[in-house]
């Protein structure tokens, strides 16, 4: 037999060699870094981990209640069956680091130049910050891997400070500003993505829970690891308003629609729209999703997963009533269930609010053939119609619906932002981007780190910015201090709702023990005869909080593996 | 016509008996000597030294002083005691003349007739004629044949007696196929079992691997389902030995890497298993054990037309009792209760749900009864033509079988065609050729939904919801469309997969002119394998109920909805592989001096392997009118295609000695290349020796330990390896994402690349160092024979990623490493028993196989408490939280360390280490696994007269699984967890309340609740036949029809599970189930 007859090499895959002497092989390299960006259309999502919704999975409680361990963290466990978080998990975020240190390692070995690789050192410069910025705000510091291990290398490495660790992130995101072109692309990390990432992680770094000298912990013996030990918060609020303002100052994003809608129907559909496009100006960072090539039912498919029952959806990550509650009225004061508003809690609202949320009575898409006949007019059913003998007949979309109860609500709502109402959801997969960073959100952070420093009126005028755009009045002028805190907190609620800010905006503000409560839901009756609807505030859903839930627990499994780690605070 | 008569032969013996003459001509010559007990003297020796000397005339000379005769028939040589000339005839003589046969007709030329108690007797000529002068009426004619039953017959006043010898299935064990050639039974010093084709064929199974538990020794065969097409069982020799991949490897006429599951069972003459050293002729891949198996061929004699027909009937073995639906409405109560939620169903609902007093609102739904149907068809039809001539043998086989699916109006089916012909020529004295060609066409036909997907969906279904109206149209689905009435028929499209399968062998066989003993086999393969699979995947329609609203009459009104998909898909795979494979061997026998018997063996092969495949897909189709890809619109329009190559190079041989066929020895080899490794460390060398001892032979044995008949002592020790892993882990690879990235405003798409595992250039083979002893007895004269073997596994280079131990902070995906070591040990035996009770036939097989294994050494996290540590503990011994019971009260809660949030009714996880929390820490490893430590069988066959009934019991006992169902507001409850239930004022101290899905902790955490031993006895097999008096049979031209009924898993004892079988592998009910099948069959011979 010949003897080069064993030689057979693999016919599915590329050697070493090939990948790394030729450049559109290493962009295919780098555009599989990008795949291991967090995709927030999934079937469960961080919102729900928050007080502004609930997901109707059982299994996510442990999390809620603040009953999580170093042994279980539910859906956050990188070997859950639930693949949602998968892509922000321990595993994933540092397997997507190597991916990052290879390229480094490897380019510089190869000797490839030219402007290409000079564009995506920057990304991946951007995309490690990424990454950081994930296991940053989940753990605080973290053991900094900057190094493609090889196989017989030692692995065990310690956590850094939570101020390395965040220095360490400034330095890339600074690296990826300086070798990115200013704009281009929105699916790929521009100098303003990195800014704009600087920005929010400044502002982070900034917060009272990494400024507050492990308060909250009960006398944790590291508290480097979990925020700064030293230095000056106001420095920190400063650096981060540095941030913001220099991706203002980059002049190349504007708020979707402009900042004066002529009605509060405009501004509606502005902020509708800003969501259902593939990308608009005041996008800085967006990521499409392969759902060809994705068979599996966990696959981002926001409309499906999130949609009325009625509609054949999932009604997954329901708005709460506190955040209902939280939109204003149209003039800009505060909905309360004790004022004249609550007889049509529906109407005179913040038009984010028709925008954001389905509720009893909106308008939204025609119904599937099956239910069309019951509703022909595609008008979202969570009450309940009392009939001529005192019974009700429950709405299409309620948790007592003939169409697939169990995918009812039990707040009395359905999230409406982001999902296109030209797509039937029970077949189709919407293919939006996810928006990774917007610049709603830059002006917002801009805000916060004014306020902090105590630039109220410079803040007013940001801050008025985004919800003149939403068609909502300025702030009151003689609005300031905490109330004008308040505000802006409601605001960014409001605006970035479910775009996986308030998991983290309430843990370093420190608020999560006041706001993470009861889930309260609505009941509301029709009744029979008249046009009056009864409303009635219920809980539905028991939550409770713990200060160890300020950041996650290093799973028991890594700790055993690498003797040098220490745990957070209260696991 | 006495060709072999013409052959001169060869001899040199000093000091032997005639018997040992006798032996040793066999030995170098193609001559068989057939001859009784006592018919050759025992005390007279001969010294021979003769060349070149015909055998009649040296025969002639040889017997010239004896009274002994000898007759030469082909290549068989009978020797009788000549009749006594001067015996005082009786006054009356009779004679009496006929044919023997076998059972299937073919006459049986050399057989021997002897009138009992005299030595008068005759031989059956080349048609199986005989004729023989006897006393008288009350003579008793003794009719035997080598391989074949001895028969008694009383003459009485027939003068013709055509006689059927019957198979002796202990006689066929004589000769055990083992790698690259065949060996005498008792002359095998390795540990291999084996099975006739025809014990195989009587399972009405569709699938041979399932027919195979319990009727080998040492094979541990788990059920995985029964679904039509993918029924195949997990064969384990001698049970798990690695942690790494555990398949043996098939060999089928040689070639590896052919299917033994669709072989067609009446092909298969047997089925060989090699446990232990006498493997390592197969080298790398080996360290599982090797099945060999052998199709029949042709044999000398007139056409012998078979057809055989089969008819079964299956359905499940079992079907999980579910809640019904007012149990279900009670247990969702409970689950608002416990939420303090308010309750969803009132009491009068769930009365209305029990007595079925409003069919329309309040339906109570036997899923599994509406979507199965009580019995399901199987079929399976054979015709066969077999026989030959001196120069060319022929066994042509074609065979159709059909198995539905369970469902009704299933869209499950498998259909499979085969076509064998294994021709046989003998060109001249020197050179046979053999030509071996398979066609298998396999059908497979599915709905588009899985069958895990539907049985799935059976669990879940809500038994108040309907799956049909009341007025025959089909309900409402719990997501997806996903009624399962609807799932499992034609109306979701279809997929149907067809597979081709072309398995062809050219071969010949040449004795090497002029180098006596020594013979060349070449033979070339080509395999080829085709699979062409189609998904149609098209909208269904479902009713619901909106509002329950009514019509003017007061009907229901019902909407049709559209399911699934907007608009019909349609996806299209296609895989090609072909293998090629190239062999020599040399085979050189020879006999030394009188007693020193040599075989030697060595040879080399090649074989390749390599395929293509690529696919297709389309959506927005005009019309689902056309289901071609040409029809379906271009938006969104997908393919891709891949290819593997493989190479293997193999040089291996055999070494056998003898010493008086008393003290044996065996040395096998094989050195190995493989493609999987790097160039420095492809080849690999695995030695394996054997010895063994025929203690019985010694001359003490016969006056000291009469009733032992025959007694061999076996040792073995021998090393081989187990390549199966994913090749070329010692590459820096890069691998395509299946994934694109979309840019540039969701307007490009493009490939993206990433790391693959870590390179490993130092990745080898996992190395088993088999240790055998084994102890072969035969007692009663051969009538109870044991087999008795001690094994000893070492498994050490185990292929294994250090996952547990290098920190994820790594980011590495890691290769495997050869750091893993397991042992494995235990015994297996074999007990056979035959015997006759008047004209009742018995046999009886006892075996069974115990095995223990332990992982020695792999890839532990540092920090790891003792008691989690799976080293030391058998291969998938799971980590588990110990339930040690149910908390009663808040109080219990308090006083014991709890899980945060436990209530009244939740398991009790035990505090195992002690430190008053609860937490993963407190998991322990657990012994459990799903491969049972214990599997036998015993097979029970009996003949009376015209009748023939075989049993077949069959148990493992040592295997566990572990149970979850999907219960909770969108799946239903076992009807065993609603009774045994916690509930406040039921309080049960040992199951749990009511939970929904996996939200408590207890359902959420492994832990010991969930675990049940899986022992089980059952009824496997067993085949009842009647064959038609010959008389009958004669006047219409037939020469054997037998009709008979059998049953495959009939009956099931296991005490730990009800809802599932035993065998399952999920226990979740999730796959499709296995089959009970009752069968009736005919089989007609021309």
């Amino acid at each position: 037999c010949d003897k080069d007859f064993l030689e057979v090499k693999p016919l599915d895959q590329y050697s070493d060699a090939a990948v790394w002497s030729d450049a559109s092989l290493v962009n295919a390299f780098v555009n599989d870094i990008y795949l291991g960006q967090q995709y927030g259309f999934q079937l469960e999502m961080l919102a729900s981990l928050s007080d502004i919704s609930m997901t109707k999975r059982a299994e996510v409680n442990p999390i809620l209640n603040s009953e999580i361990n170093a042994s279980y963290v539910s859906v956050l466990d990188p070997n859950h069956w639930l693949t949602s978080f998968r892509n922000i998990t321990w595993n994933s975020l540092y397997l997507n680091i190597r991916s990052c240190n290879v390229f480094f390692e490897r380019v510089e070995e190869s000797g490839l130049q030219g402007e290409e690789i000079e564009r995506l050192t920057g990304e991946v410069h951007y995309l490690r910050a990424n990454f950081y910025y994930w296991l940053m705000s989940f753990y605080g510091g973290v053991p900094i891997v900057d190094q493609a291990y090889q196989i017989e290398d030692d692995f065990n490495i310690a956590r850094s400070t939570f101020e390395e660790t965040i220095n360490f992130i400034v330095a890339d995101l600074d690296a990826a500003a300086a070798a990115l072109p200013l704009s281009g692309d929105k699916a790929r990390a521009t100098r303003g993505a990195a800014l704009a990432l600087k920005s929010r992680v400044l502002l982070y770094a900034a917060s009272d829970l990494f400024n507050s000298n492990a308060s909250w912990t009960d006398g944790y013996a590291n508290p480097e690891l979990v925020g700064y030990t030293g230095g000056s918060q106001t420095q920190r609020w400063q650096a981060a308003q540095d941030a913001a303002k220099a991706v203002i100052d980059l002049g190349i994003y504007n708020l979707y629609g402009g900042t004066s809608p002529a009605s509060p129907q405009e501004a509606r559909e502005n902020y509708t729209n800003l969501f259902l496009n593939n990308g608009n100006e005041e996008d800085i960072l967006i990521s499409f999703y392969d759902d060809i090539n994705d068979s599996d039912w966990q696959a981002p498919n926001p409309g499906r997963f999130y949609g009325p029952n009625g509609y054949h959806n999932w009604g997954n990550h329901t708005p709460t009533q506190q955040l209902v509650d939280s939109y204003e009225m149209i003039d800009g004061t505060e909905f309360s269930w004790s004022g004249p508003e609550a007889e049509n809690p529906y109407e005179n609202r913040d038009p984010r609010f028709y925008a954001s949320i389905l509720y009893d009575g909106a308008n939204w898409r025609q119904r599937p053939d099956d239910v069309s006949a019951a509703d022909p007019e595609g008008i979202v059913q969570t009450g309940f119609f009392e009939n001529a003998d005192g019974t009700f007949t429950p709405g299409l979309d309620t948790r007592q619906s003939s169409i697939e109860d169990w995918n009812g609500t039990y707040t009395g709502y359905y999230l409406r932002k982001f999902i296109d109402p030209s797509i039937d959801h029970q077949y189709e997969t919407q293919r939006l981007p996810w928006r990774q960073i917007r610049y709603a959100e830059v002006i917002l952070n801009y805000v916060e780190a004014s306020l902090e420093l105590g630039q109220e009126a410079e803040a007013k005028t940001y801050l008025n910015m985004i919800r003149n755009r939403a068609g909502m009045p300025d702030v009151p002028a003689d609005e300031s201090g905490e109330d004008l805190m308040d505000r802006y907190r409601n605001e960014r609620k409001v605006e970035l709702a479910y775009e996986q800010h308030r998991y983290f905006d309430i843990r370093r503000w420190m608020i999560a023990p006041q706001v993470i409560e009861d889930v309260e839901g609505i009941r509301i009756e029709h009744q029979f005869g008249s046009d009056d609807v009864e409303y009635q505030i219920m809980e539905v859903q028991n939550r409770n909080w713990q200060n160890k839930s300020y950041l996650l627990p290093i799973l028991l499994d890594e700790m055993n593996r690498n003797d040098l780690l220490i745990q957070n605070p209260g696991y | 016509k006495n060709t072999y008569s013409q052959n001169k032969i060869d001899i040199e013996i000093y000091q032997g008996t005639l018997q040992q003459v006798f032996q040793k001509i066999e030995k170098n010559t193609e001559f068989i000597f057939f001859y009784k007990d006592g018919t050759l003297p025992e005390n007279d020796k001969f010294t021979i030294n003769k060349k070149g000397i015909e055998l009649n005339l040296f025969l002639d000379d040889l017997l010239k002083d004896y009274s002994i005769g000898y007759k030469v028939d082909d290549r068989q040589v009978t020797v009788y005691k000549k009749p006594i000339e001067n015996r005082v005839k009786k006054a009356l003589q009779f004679t009496v003349t006929g044919t023997i046969t076998d059972e299937t007709g073919l006459p049986l030329s050399g057989a021997t007739v002897v009138e009992k108690g005299t030595t008068n007797g005759t031989q059956a000529d080349f048609d199986g004629n005989f004729s023989i002068d006897v006393a008288g009426e009350d003579a008793t004619l003794v009719v035997s044949f080598v391989g074949y039953s001895t028969q008694e017959v009383l003459v009485g006043s027939q003068s013709e007696i055509d006689i059927v010898l019957n198979e002796d299935t202990a006689a066929l064990d004589e000769v055990v196929i083992v790698g690259y050639g065949v060996q005498k039974k008792e002359t095998l010093t390795g540990a291999v079992a084996g099975v006739g084709g025809e014990e195989l064929a009587q399972a009405p199974v569709t699938n041979i691997s399932q027919g195979v538990a319990g009727r080998i020794p040492g094979v541990v065969a788990i059920s995985n389902g029964g679904e039509p097409g993918y029924d195949g069982a997990t064969l384990r020799i001698r049970g798990l030995s690695t942690f790494g991949n555990a398949a043996p490897l098939v060999v089928v006429d040689g070639v590896p890497g052919r299917s033994l599951e669709r072989i067609d069972p009446s092909t298969i003459k047997n089925v060989s298993v090699l446990k232990d050293a006498s493997a390592a002729i197969y080298g790398a891949q080996a360290a599982n054990g090797v099945i060999l198996v052998t199709t029949k061929r042709g044999k000398v004699g007139a056409p012998n037309i078979k057809f055989s027909y089969n008819h079964g009937i299956s359905r499940p073995t079992v079907i999980p009792e579910m809640a019904n639906a007012a149990e279900y409405a009670t247990l969702l109560n409970e689950v608002d209760g416990y939420n303090d939620a308010p309750l969803r169903f009132t009491e009068d609902d769930i009365q209305a749900y029990r007595d079925g007093s409003d069919p329309w609102r309040y339906p109570d739904t036997d899923w599994y009864e509406e979507t199965l149907k009580p019995w399901s068809a199987q079929t399976y039809g054979n015709v066969s033509i077999n026989g030959g001539t001196e120069k060319m043998n022929y066994f042509v086989s074609l065979s159709h079988r059909y198995q539905d699916g369970f469902y009704e109006n299933s869209a499950t089916n498998y259909n499979q065609y085969d076509l064998r012909t294994n021709l046989d020529f003998n060109i001249n004295e020197y050179l046979d050729v053999y030509i071996n060609t398979t066609g298998r066409f396999e059908d497979r036909n599915y709905p588009t939904r899985s069958a895990e997907n539907i049985f799935r969906m059976l669990m879940r279904s809500r038994p108040n919801s309907h799956a049909y109206w009341p007025n025959g149209m089909p309900g409402p689905d719990i997501e997806y469309g996903d009624n399962p009435v609807v799932i499992s028929t034609d109306a979701t499209g279809y997929s149907r997969d067809k597979r081709y399968v072309f398995n062809s062998d050219f071969g010949v066989n040449l004795k090497i002119p002029g180098v006596e003993g020594l013979t060349f086999r070449g033979n070339a393969s080509i395999d080829k394998n085709f699979r062409f699979d189609k998904d149609w995947v098209t909208p269904w329609y479902l009713y619901s109920w909106p509002e329950q609203r009514v019509d003017e009459n007061g009907d229901p009104i019902l909407v049709r909805g559209k399911k699934g998909y907007e608009d019909p898909r349609l996806t299209e795979t296609m895989d090609d592989s072909q293998r090629i494979l190239l062999r020599g061997i040399f085979d050189y026998t020879k006999t030394f001096g009188e007693d020193h018997d040599i075989n030697l063996l060595a040879g080399v092969e090649r074989i390749t392997n390599k395929g293509d495949s690529f696919w297709a897909y389309r959506r927005y189709f005009l019309s689902d009118a056309v289901d071609q890809l040409f029809a379906g619109g271009s938006e969104d329009m997908n393919n891709s295609g891949s290819g593997f190559e493989e190479a293997r190079l193999n040089y291996f041989g055999r070494v056998n000695y003898a010493f008086s066929e008393k003290y044996l020895a065996e040395f096998v080899w094989r050195y190995q290349g493989s493609y999987i490794f790097e160039e420095s460390g492809r080849f690999g060398f695995f030695p394996g020796v054997s010895l063994g001892y025929v203690v019985s032979k010694e001359k003490f044995w016969e006056n000291t330990v009469p009733f032992i008949s025959f007694a061999k002592i076996r040792a073995s020790w021998g090393q081989t390896g187990n390549d199966a892993i994913d090749p070329y882990q010692y590459l820096a690879n890069y691998s395509v994402n299946n994934l694109s990235y979309i840019s540039d405003n969701g307007n490009s798409r493009t490939q993206t690349l990433f790391e693959g595992v870590i390179p490993n250039s130092n990745v080898t083979w996992e190395t088993a160092t088999q240790k055998n002893i084994g102890l072969d007895l035969d007692f009663l004269r051969g009538d109870l024979s044991l087999t008795v073997d001690y094994f000893h596994y070492l498994r050490e280079d185990i292929l294994w990623p250090r996952n547990a131990s290098v920190p994820n902070t790594a980011g590495l995906t890691l290769p495997a490493e050869n750091i893993g070591r397991s042992k494995n040990q235990g015994f297996d035996f074999n007990l056979d028993y035959r015997t006759n009770i008047s004209d009742l036939r018995i046999n009886i097989g006892l075996n069974g196989v115990y095995t223990k294994n332990e992982i020695l050494f792999w890839d532990e996290p540092q920090g790891r408490p003792e008691y989690q540590q799976s080293t030391g503990r058998p291969i998938g011994a799971g980590l588990y939280y110990n339930a040690i019971g149910i908390f009663q009260t808040q109080e219990e809660i308090d006083n014991y360390p709890s899980w945060q949030g436990a209530r009244p009714g939740d398991i009790i996880f035990e505090d195992y280490n002690d430190d008053g929390v609860i937490d993963g820490n407190d998991r322990v490893r657990y012994d459990a696994s799903r491969v049972p430590t214990f599997t036998g069988g015993l097979n029970i066959s009996m003949n009376y007269k015209n009748f023939d009934l075989a049993v077949l019991l069959q148990g493992a006992s040592g295997g566990y699984f572990y149970e979850t169902t999907e219960s909770g507001d969108f799946g239903n409850y076992l009807q065993s967890f609603y009774e045994d239930r916690w509930t406040a004022e039921n309080p049960s101290t040992e199951d749990p309340r009511t939970y929904n899905r996996n939200g408590e902790y207890w359902v959420s955490e492994q832990n010991t609740y969930w675990l049940r031993k899986s022992d089980y006895v059952r009824l496997k097999n067993i085949e009842l036949g009647y064959t038609l008096p010959e008389s009958v049979t004669s006047s219409i031209l037939v020469k054997n029809f037998r009709v008979y009924l059998s049953a495959f898993n009939l009956l099931t004892y296991s005490p730990h599970i009800d809802d599932y079988d035993p065998e399952s592998t999920s226990g979740s009910g999730y796959n499709y189930p296995l089959n009970k099948v009752v069968n009736v069959g005919a089989s007609i011979n021309f």
